[in-house]
Parts: C-alpha cells; sequence; structure tokens
C-alpha cells in the first residue's frame, strides 16, 4: 500500500464536499489529507469545457486533492465511486482519469 | 401564470407524470398537503407509517418501471421513511422522496421536529437536493426524477423547508423540458470493442452460464435476453433480484443461484469455462467465498455502473452501457457471426447440467402429497399458491424462509412479476409494496407470500387496503417462529433457539384481519391446503389473509456452506453436505 493522491473537480454546491467525505467513510477508505479551493484560474481546465462543450463561471467549481493509503485495487473501486457522485465533474489518479463516466488512462488533472 | 411554491412541486410531479403519490402529513409537509387537496391529476395514498409509503412506492416503480413518489414531513416523518429509501436504494429502484423540512431561517436551530434529512439519507441515496428557493422547484424535480430513472437507478431525496412553500408567495411556473445536469452522464450504449472481445469469448465458451440480475430488469432487457439465449442456448440462470428475465419454466432455466440457489445452478457455475454476466453484481450472497468463486471462468460483466464491474470478481470483458443497449449489440454481432455458433458443442454441458438436476434438483411435486399425517411443508404450500394461480400472479414477499421457498417453487415466466427487497432484505415489505402493485395493476392478481415474522413489520398497512379497497392476497407461511434465524440457530449454534419465537402471543390472523373488514383463512391441514388457497384467489373484491400453518421445523435447501466455502459446497438436507 502506497499513499496517492486524488484530484477532483467538482460543482461547489452544499452537500457535494460531505459527499465525497462520506464516501470514504462509508465505504471503509481513509483520508490521510484533504485540501479544498474554489477554482480562479480555469485555465488548466479548459480540456473539460470544450470535452463537455461548457463554460466554468467563478465561484462554480472546486478543486479538491486527497491522499489516501491504499492498495491498486481499490483505489479503482475509490475512482469508480467518487465518478459516480453526481456533483463530480472530474476526478483523477497518477494513472487514469475519469471524466464524467468516460476513462482516460491519464493523469490530466 | 404565477402560482406559489406548494402548487409548483405538485405540478412538477403531475408534468412528471405521477399518478400516486404514497405519503403522510404533518407540520412541514402541510403547504404541500394543501396543494395536494387542490388537484385532481394525481391520487394520494395515506399509509399507516411513512415505511410503507416507501414501500408501496417502491412496489409500484419494480412493477412498472416508473419512479415510485413518496411524500413525509420533517423529523420523525424523515426518518421513518429510511429503511425504505435504503431498500430501494439496494436494489437500485426508481424512486423521488420528497421530505418536509422545517422554514429555512430555523435549519441547525435544533427547531421542532428537525432532522438533518440529507445528511441522514446521504449513504442510501442516489443522490439529494435541497430546494434553495421557489424559483428553483421545477427544475430540481425535473433533475431529480432525470437522476432516479437514468443510468443505474435509485432513490432520490428532495428535501423542502416549509417557507419555500407558502401559497402566499406567487412565482412563474414553466416545467423545463429536459434536465440538464452537467456533470451527470450515465453511459447508455457500449464500446464496439467491447464488444466484438465478448462475442469472440462467446464463441469459443464449451461451458458457458448466462447469469442475469436485477439490473437486465431495470434496463427492460428481459426480450433481448430471450434474443441473446434463442441464438445460444446457453443455460441461464438468475439472481433472487432477476427472477422472470428469463422464464421460469424455460428450457434452459438452471433456477436461481446462490445461497439457497438450486443444485444445478451453483454447479454450472461453478464449472464454468465463460460466465456472462447480465446486470448482476456478484454480491456475496451469490459467489460464496470470492477466492473459491468459479474457478475455470472467464467472466464477462455487462453493466451500466461501473463501479459494479470487478468490484468482487474480476471481469476479463467488461461492457459498460444500458444493459438493454449492449445486449441489442451483442445480439447484432452475433447474427452477423451465426455461422461461427456451434450449438452442438453445448451438448455435453447440457448432459451434464440435466445429470446435476436428476441428482439433486428441487423436488418440483411436494404439493401432490395431502395426507393430513403429516404437517403442510411450506414449499408445498407455495406450490398450491403457484398451481392456483396459474404461474401469472405478481408476487411481492418479506424475509426468510418463506421468500426463498417462494423464489424456488413460484416460477416466474415474465420480468417485474417479482416483488422482494433482495439487497437489503427488509421484513415489513411485503404487504405495503403490493400495495403499490395492486394500485398500478388493479386488474391483476397480486399475491403476498409472508411469515408470520415479517407481516407483522407493517400490519399496519392491512387498514389502509381497507381505505383503498385493494384486494390483494396475502398468504402467511406461519412457522410460528423466525424461521429463518431459527434454521442458522439449528446448523451454526446446535439449535440454542435464541429469541425466535413468540410463545403463544402471535395474534389470530383471521380475527385481526377481520376487524380492518378483510376476509380471513385459516389452513391447518393439507387436505384443506389446495381448497382454501382457490378459495381466497376466488374472492376477488376483498382482501383476504390467509394464515397457513407449517411444519415449523422445515430447512431451507440447497444452502451454501459459509464461512469458506464455494460454490459447489452445499448443504442439500439436514446434515447432508456435497
Ligand atoms: C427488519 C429486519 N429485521 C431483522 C431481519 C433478520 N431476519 C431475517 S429473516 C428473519 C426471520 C423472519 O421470520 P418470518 O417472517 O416469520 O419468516 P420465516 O423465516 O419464518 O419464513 C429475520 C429476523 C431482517 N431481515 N429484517
Ligand atoms: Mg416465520
Amino acid at each position: 500500500m502506497i499513499q496517492r493522491k486524488l484530484t477532483l473537480v467538482m460543482e461547489n454546491k452544499p452537500g457535494a464536499l460531505a459527499r465525497v467525505v462520506g464516501l470514504f467513510h462509508q465505504r471503509g477508505y481513509n483520508i490521510d489529507s484533504l485540501h479544498v479551493d474554489p477554482i480562479e484560474d480555469f485555465e488548466p481546465f479548459r480540456f473539460i469545457e470544450d470535452e463537455l462543450g461548457i463554460k466554468f463561471q467563478v465561484g462554480e467549481v472546486s478543486r479538491l486533492t486527497i491522499r489516501t493509503t491504499v492498495g491498486d485495487k481499490l483505489m479503482r473501486q475509490i475512482l469508480r465511486q467518487i465518478n459516480k457522485l453526481i456533483d463530480v465533474i472530474a476526478v483523477s489518479d497518477d494513472e487514469s482519469t475519469y471524466l464524467k463516466g468516460i476513462l482516460r488512462n491519464e493523469n490530466l488533472l | 401564470m404565477k402560482i406559489a411554491g406548494n402548487d409548483i412541486l405538485i405540478q412538477s410531479l403531475i408534468n412528471e407524470g405521477v399518478e400516486y403519490i404514497f405519503g403522510y402529513p404533518g407540520g412541514a409537509a402541510l403547504h404541500i398537503y394543501d396543494a395536494i387537496f387542490n388537484q385532481k391529476d394525481m391520487q394520494h395514498i395515506l399509509v399507516r407509517h411513512e415505511q410503507g409509503a416507501t414501500h408501496a412506492a417502491d412496489g409500484y416503480a419494480r412493477a412498472t418501471g416508473k419512479p415510485g413518489v413518496v411524500l413525509v414531513t420533517s423529523g420523525p416523518g424523515a426518518t421513518n421513511a429510511i429503511t425504505g429509501i435504503a431498500t430501494a436504494f439496494m436494489d437500485s429502484i426508481p424512486m423521488v422522496v420528497i421530505s418536509g423540512q422545517v422554514q429555512s431561517h430555523l435549519i441547525g436551530t435544533d427547531a421542532f421536529q428537525e432532522t438533518d434529512m440529507i445528511g441522514v439519507s446521504r449513504p442510501i441515496v442516489k443522490h439529494s437536493f435541497t430546494v434553495d428557493k421557489q424559483e428553483n422547484i421545477a427544475q430540481i424535480v425535473k433533475e431529480a426524477f432525470h437522476v432516479a430513472t437514468s443510468g443505474r437507478q435509485g432513490p432520490v431525496v428532495i428535501d423542502v423547508p416549509k417557507d419555500l412553500t407558502n401559497p402566499d408567495e406567487l412565482f412563474d411556473f414553466n416545467y423545463p423540458e429536459k434536465a440538464n445536469i452537467r456533470s451527470y452522464n450515465p453511459p447508455v450504449k457500449p464500446e464496439n470493442h467491447q464488444v466484438s472481445r465478448a462475442v469472440d469469448a462467446i464463441l469459443t465458451a464449451e461451458r458457458p452460464v448466462i447469469y442475469a440480475g436485477g439490473g437486465t430488469i431495470s434496463s427492460n432487457a428481459s426480450d433481448e435476453l430471450r434474443e441473446l439465449n434463442e441464438l445460444l442456448d446457453f443455460p441461464v440462470t438468475n439472481t433472487l433480484m432477476g427472477l422472470g428475465v428469463y422464464p421460469g419454466t424455460g428450457k434452459r432455466f438452471l433456477g436461481m443461484l446462490g445461497m439457497h440457489g438450486t443444485y444445478q445452478a451453483n454447479m454450472a457455475m461453478h464449472n464454468a469455462d465463460l460466465i456472462i454476466a447480465v446486470g448482476a453484481r456478484f454480491d456475496d450472497r451469490i459467489t460464496n467465498t470470492p477466492e473459491k468463486f468459479a474457478p475455470k471462468a472467464k467472466v464477462i460483466h455487462f453493466d451500466v455502473d461501473h463501479s459494479s464491474v470487478s468490484k468482487i470478481i474480476e471481469a476479463d470483458i467488461a461492457v459498460f452501457g444500458q444493459v438493454k443497449d449492449s445486449l441489442k449489440a451483442i445480439n447484432n454481432y452475433l447474427s452477423s457471426r451465426k455461422d461461427e455458433i456451434n450449438r452442438e458443442k453445448l451438448s455435453p454441458w447440457h448432459q451434464q447440467i440435466k445429470e446435476w438436476k436428476e441428482k439433486h434438483g428441487l423436488n418440483h411435486e411436494l404439493y401432490k402429497n395431502d395426507s393430513d399425517e403429516y404437517p403442510i411443508l411450506p414449499q408445498a404450500a407455495v406450490q398450491h399458491i403457484y398451481q392456483e394461480s396459474e404461474g401469472k400472479a405478481f408476487v411481492t414477499s418479506d424475509v426468510g424462509q418463506h421468500q426463498m421457498f417462494a423464489a424456488q417453487y413460484y416460477h416466474f415466466d415474465e420480468p417485474r412479476k417479482w416483488i422482494n427487497s433482495g439487497g437489503l432484505g427488509t421484513m415489513g415489505f411485503g404487504l405495503p409494496s403490493a400495495m403499490g402493485v395492486k394500485l398500478a395493476y388493479p386488474e391483476e392478481e397480486v399475491i403476498c407470500i409472508t411469515g408470520e415474522g415479517s407481516i407483522q413489520m407493517c400490519i399496519q398497512e392491512l387498514s389502509t387496503c381497507s381505505q383503498y379497497k385493494l384486494p390483494i392476497k396475502i398468504f402467511n407461511i406461519n412457522n410460528l417462529a423466525l424461521g429463518m434465524v431459527k434454521q442458522w440457530q439449528d446448523m451454526n449454534y446446535d439449535g440454542r433457539h435464541s429469541s425466535i419465537s413468540y410463545e403463544d402471543s402471535l395474534p389470530d390472523f383471521v380475527g385481526l384481519a377481520e376487524s380492518y373488514g378483510h376476509v380471513g383463512i385459516k389452513i391447518t391441514k393439507n387436505s384443506e391446503l389446495k381448497e382454501g388457497i382457490a378459495k381466497a384467489l376466488a374472492i376477488k373484491d376483498k382482501l383476504v389473509f390467509v394464515d397457513i400453518y407449517v411444519d415449523p421445523n422445515e430447512h431451507v435447501y440447497p444452502m451454501l456452506v459459509a464461512p469458506n466455502g464455494s460454490l459447489k459446497d452445499m448443504w442439500l438436507g439436514k446434515g447432508e453436505k456435497t
């Protein structure tokens, strides 16, 4: 087991953060650290806008970083479970990214 | 036209085509109830407990495929709904639950009847919404129905602070045509390379099994599954949730698999070289010890939910998408390679399955014994119910031995006819869910096969049945005990029967039913069984409660050996193991 970093882009809506944090507890995963900020510089996330045909407005989306210590198989489960949360737009670990249900084999975030 | 928040909410539901809303009023929901009073397009069904409302909505949803809708008040109304929401969540049933909430300015002050419903329900909903202003109500309802009914379906909660349904403040109302949730995009169609890999594996299999679950029913993919089977002639097993998706009397049907699955279904899975999992999730009641599960099998997994695939059993080939679309794609592609399908290759496998079935298959002739020397067997009771209803009824059930006997001995030839709480295993589900089914299909036979333990968990709904004249047929498989628990105590605790009986305190169910204005019938002897059941089914305009006293010592077999067993390790009778 090694420590991994997950990055999420999600809607800045009430309850959204609680759903992500709750999921870790519910599924028996542990959070080593967590950091959340509103996204102000959209430049690194333009590909999401292009891909989904949307335009982010200031204050609408947050970036969340979570560190957790788990094995490979569980990591894949965590990514898939987070991808399922309705307010999550994208989630990645070191090797892959879920962009609204579509899996890419690289870390795009 | 300008209308108030309470009317916006109700008109939005009507726009969604809601026929019935199951609920129970209270302070925080009173404005909403006033809006219900003022319309005629949707009927409110007043239950006797909010758990009953959620199960009734759930039964309606399972039988029709349309979302069930529930309305409860804040605090205790909301918390009473939790068991039913969890039940729907575990079985991926579309449901929209509207909960009243205290006024916005009181939230967080421990106000009277304040419960953080969003927080309490979070782990058991697909998603939830808090109404923040009246102008957003219509959009929220649209989105809630979209989320509940798309992708992997599930329950959605909408929490509505009372002030936002205030009848004195008016707003424009336009029901949106589309839900636009930019962060939600469930898969629909599979990718071609997944389909072609799956077909390659299918064409080379020698000992294949199709293992179809509830997701196949949710996706309305029964026809596609049957078509696939017509092309391939593969054996098919169904999970408890999948019964009916392939005909129970079908030629290639193995019966249910898993904990109380048939010998041939579990043996076929264990020995398979290819398992085609269709809308099924390899739950622990199916796999037994995952490390020992189907050691020789390649697994193809069809599912709409990425997180279900390779969660417990690693899939060799994953086909993501609505099961219906995926099966269509497979069938099309298979048809184009029809000359490569070699049915003859399967005959040793079919022969092997036939031998298993002959050796230890279920005995479907038990009902023929009508000697009063012996107590009624619960299996025989179910067989008679099956015979007398000609296998055509909707059957709801509760949880316990009676549920397993119903699943084993009532053969469902169509999907959505078997209505039971598979994932959560909720006692109390049977009667209220039957109400939802009966409201949806008033002309159809609706049967509830229950136990004297389970029925008492929502028995208050007998009153609802009398108010709305719901002529459900309840068959109480009365073994005077929490039979399934007793069975485990017999098998694992040397017969120490800790807290599984009610001494002599069971009600007189016949008298109880009659006190609500229903008909009661008591059956205690084999010679009364067929006639009693037929008599109950012949009464068309009344609810009939049939209390059937069965052998209290009967166990459900087969039963997987656990812990550490595989699918080939089964108890076949008392003291008899594979
Ligand atoms: C709400 C709830 N509480 C407890 C259980 C555990 N449980 C499973 S089966 C069972 C016994 C059910 O008794 P009964 O309804 O009489 O059915 P039988 O097994 O006797 O046919 C119990 C207590 C459950 N499934 N649901
Ligand atoms: Mg019982």
